[in-house]
């Protein structure tokens, strides 16, 4: 899967959780961005990525809040790698 | 600035709520049709976007719910809101600090208890258990440690009730997915499942009326303990709950508050071929349909069979529409011994080939219940896609096409919740069955009075006493058409009615040839000096033209000349559904006395006017009914 592929899907999934067909994410893009974004969306995002990215699961050390999204995505590079 | 745009504004306003309401719909629709955590989360988020732009009904008098526990709930109001409202309740949730809840229980100016909740929830956990049994520790002094551990949080419980009056919803344990002791550890009292076993066994052994246990032990079971509980978000957030199983526990808290508030079905409408047996009776004959042991098939319909008449034992009413020729449809019922349902546990049985919504109005008006109080069941997709857009009212239940789900998708639905079973409840079929019986009788009968009378009432009227608690808060939040206030209460405040001295109570049990109806009409009234304030009216369809709403008349004015009282106000509160009840008051001789806000009508009379009406029914005690 393509750093852009990731990117796509990845936007699909913020898209989906925060229910907003416009929404452009990139590496800066932090919490404070996002208006809905706070600590239980949060866990919806990772469980959301996990249900997208099919067989992701973060381990207890990586569902810690995530800085900003080139991190999640840098996460995502790394499972998928791995 | 406002002013100048005001008419602009309220065009557009106009406008956006009218495609807001259908997109509420809409959302709703699919809510009530998912498990899936992801796709429910983002209905949440749609539904919280557009409440703005709702019309002011959408938003009027909502439920208030406490929520509080051992575990982070925040995330669980969203969600509920959701939830209760596809079951058409509105609500303000407010959710406590993250186990804070000792402290917010036991004091009565805590935030909780001054946000005044009509529904308090305490979910509590695993975590939350502070003593573990001692390894070895006999069976005697686990069992008293269960105890202790019920009566603390029963104790909180009953101290928030005494501040709030509220109902409280107690969600017990869920056991624990690893075992200690393994297999072993079943036959040990003092292993961890086997203590929080016992704790809940304590717990609904000790929960007074107005604890109602949301049972998780056995929900997570459904769903299987390493589902419910996902490790990861508690250590992170202290979540008690996966988001993989939030949709069924949200869809099972909402249905107990909806049951509490009389949000519940009444009756199942349900279809015959490939839904009750397996084929098309009309086609392949009583000998070819499959119902019954042999055929795999013919199995789970008899399962599904007997899972159905299990609700109507506990009070659920049974129809029946079928696009059939009625002799085929009955043909089954009649001679197939593996047949679990029989033609006498259904109320109503349309067998014809008329639209079905049509057969459905016929049914929810034959037995006086609205049409949200049905559930649709049909394996046919294009049948429950027209009841649901004919009659978006009812609940029509989304099947498989296998048989073998139909129990498991008619249970998970969270429509047919509730929580209290009453005598009436179990032996509901027959009186409606008895209903239909009096209707030959009244066919006989050109006259109604003679009618009346061969039908030999007989009626108790009382006080509110403890021993009916139950019946009478159900009624009260059930009934919606003969209902002048449609005003709900809850147990507890039924009950603190019964104790004040200023208010009139009365309930009504009838009795007649054909058997006894049970208790069928509630009545109370404060007392303001020499006036007499109706508060609630209301009474059961299955006795109307009966007299019994006479009867009534007459016991009230009685009551009220007793006690020196002057005049009786009465008031009309109009709802989609109590129309039957407009002209009460004018037929009783009331006069008009103005109108009040939601096009409340008042009505007076004084005491000394009343002249009281015979009625054919004779007054008697307990043992005469």
């Amino acid at each position: 899967m393509t750093e852009e592929e990731i990117w796509g899907q990845l936007t699909e999934v913020f898209r989906d959780v925060f229910a907003d067909d416009g929404l452009e994410i990139h590496s800066e893009t932090t919490a404070e961005d996002i208006e809905d974004w706070d600590s239980l969306t949060n866990v919806q995002l990772l469980i959301a990525i996990e249900k997208s990215f099919a067989g992701m699961k973060f381990n207890t050390g990586e569902v810690a809040n995530l800085e900003n999204v080139g991190q999640m995505v840098a996460l995502i590079q790394e499972r998928l790698a791995r | 600035m406002a002013l100048k745009w005001q008419g602009d504004i309220g065009m557009a306003t106009t406008d956006q709520t009218g495609s807001n309401t259908q997109l509420l719909q809409e959302i709703l629709k699919k809510a009530r049709a998912t498990d899936d955590f992801s796709t429910f989360m983002s209905l949440c988020r749609q539904r919280k976007k557009i409440t703005a732009d709702l019309p002011d009904a959408a938003v009027r008098d909502p439920l208030r719910i406490a929520i509080l526990g051992g575990a982070t709930t925040d995330f669980l109001e969203l969600p509920l809101k959701l939830e209760l409202e596809t079951l058409g309740c509105t609500s303000t949730i407010t959710c406590a600090d993250y186990n804070n809840f000792v402290a917010e229980m036991m004091d009565a100016t805590s935030q909780t208890a001054r946000f005044k909740p009509d529904v308090a929830v305490l979910l509590v956990n695993p975590f939350n258990v502070a003593d573990w049994p001692a390894p070895g520790e006999s069976a005697e002094t686990v069992d008293s440690m269960a105890d202790q551990l019920a009566d603390h949080w029963l104790g909180l419980c009953q101290s928030f009730h005494t501040h709030a009056s509220c109902d409280i919803i107690l969600g017990n344990l869920h056991l624990l997915p690893v075992r200690s002791a393994g297999n072993l550890g079943a036959k040990l009292p003092w292993e961890p499942n086997s203590f929080l076993r016992r704790v809940n066994a304590a717990l609904s052994r000790k929960a007074p009326g107005f604890v109602h246990i949301f049972d998780i032990e056995t929900l997570s079971a459904i769903h299987g303990v390493s589902n419910w509980f996902d490790a990861r978000f508690w250590y992170h957030a202290k979540q008690p709950v996966s988001f993989d199983c939030l949709v069924p526990f949200v869809r099972n808290l909402a249905s107990i508050i909806g049951a509490l508030y009389g949000h519940t079905a009444k009756c199942l409408v349900l279809d015959l071929d490939n839904t009750l047996w397996g084929g098309v009776v009309g086609d392949d004959g009583i000998g070819g349909i499959k119902i019954g042991e042999g055929d795999a098939e013919g199995e789970a319909f008899k399962a599904f069979q007997e899972y159905i008449l299990s609700l109507k034992n506990r009070g659920l009413l049974l129809a029946v529409s079928s696009k059939n020729e009625e002799a085929n449809a009955l043909e089954p019922f009649e001679q197939l011994p593996d047949m679990v349902l029989k033609r006498d546990d259904f109320v109503a049985f349309k067998a014809n080939w008329e639209p079905k919504p049509l057969a459905i109005e016929q049914i929810a008006q034959e037995l006086n219940i609205g049409l949200n109080s049905l559930v649709f069941v049909d394996d046919n997709p294009a049948e429950r896609e027209l009841v649901r857009q004919s009659l978006p009212e009812v609940n029509v239940l989304e099947l498989s096409d296998d048989p073998a789900d139909y129990p498991r998708l008619l249970d998970r639905c969270g429509w047919i919740e509730t929580v209290k079973l009453t005598d009436e409840d179990m032996k509901k079929t027959d009186q409606y069955r008895q209903n239909i019986e009096r209707d030959t009788l009244q066919a006989q009968h050109t006259d109604y009075d003679s009618y009346l009378e061969s039908l030999s009432q007989r009626a108790v009227v009382r006080a509110f006493e403890p021993k009916h608690l139950n019946r009478i808060t159900q009624l009260i939040n059930k009934t919606n058409q003969f209902n002048l206030t449609t005003q709900r209460l809850t147990r507890s405040e039924v009950e603190s009615l019964m104790n004040r001295e200023d208010v009139l109570t009365a309930y009504i049990r009838l009795a007649d040839r054909f058997g006894d109806n049970g208790l069928i009409s509630v009545f109370s009234a404060h007392i303001e000096d020499d006036v007499l304030n109706i508060d609630l009216w209301l009474m059961s369809c299955r006795v109307l033209k009966r007299g019994v709403e006479r009867l009534l008349a007459n016991h009230i004015f009685e009551q009220a000349k007793s006690l020196n009282i002057r005049l009786v106000r009465g008031v009309y509160i109009p709802t989609a559904k109590n129309k039957m009840v407009e002209k009460l008051f004018e037929e009783l001789g009331f006069r008009s006395a103005g109108e009040g806000d939601n096009g409340a009508e008042y009505w007076e009379m004084q005491v000394k006017d009343y002249e009281p009406e015979p009625v054919q029914i004779s007054m008697g005690a307990d043992e005469d009914l």
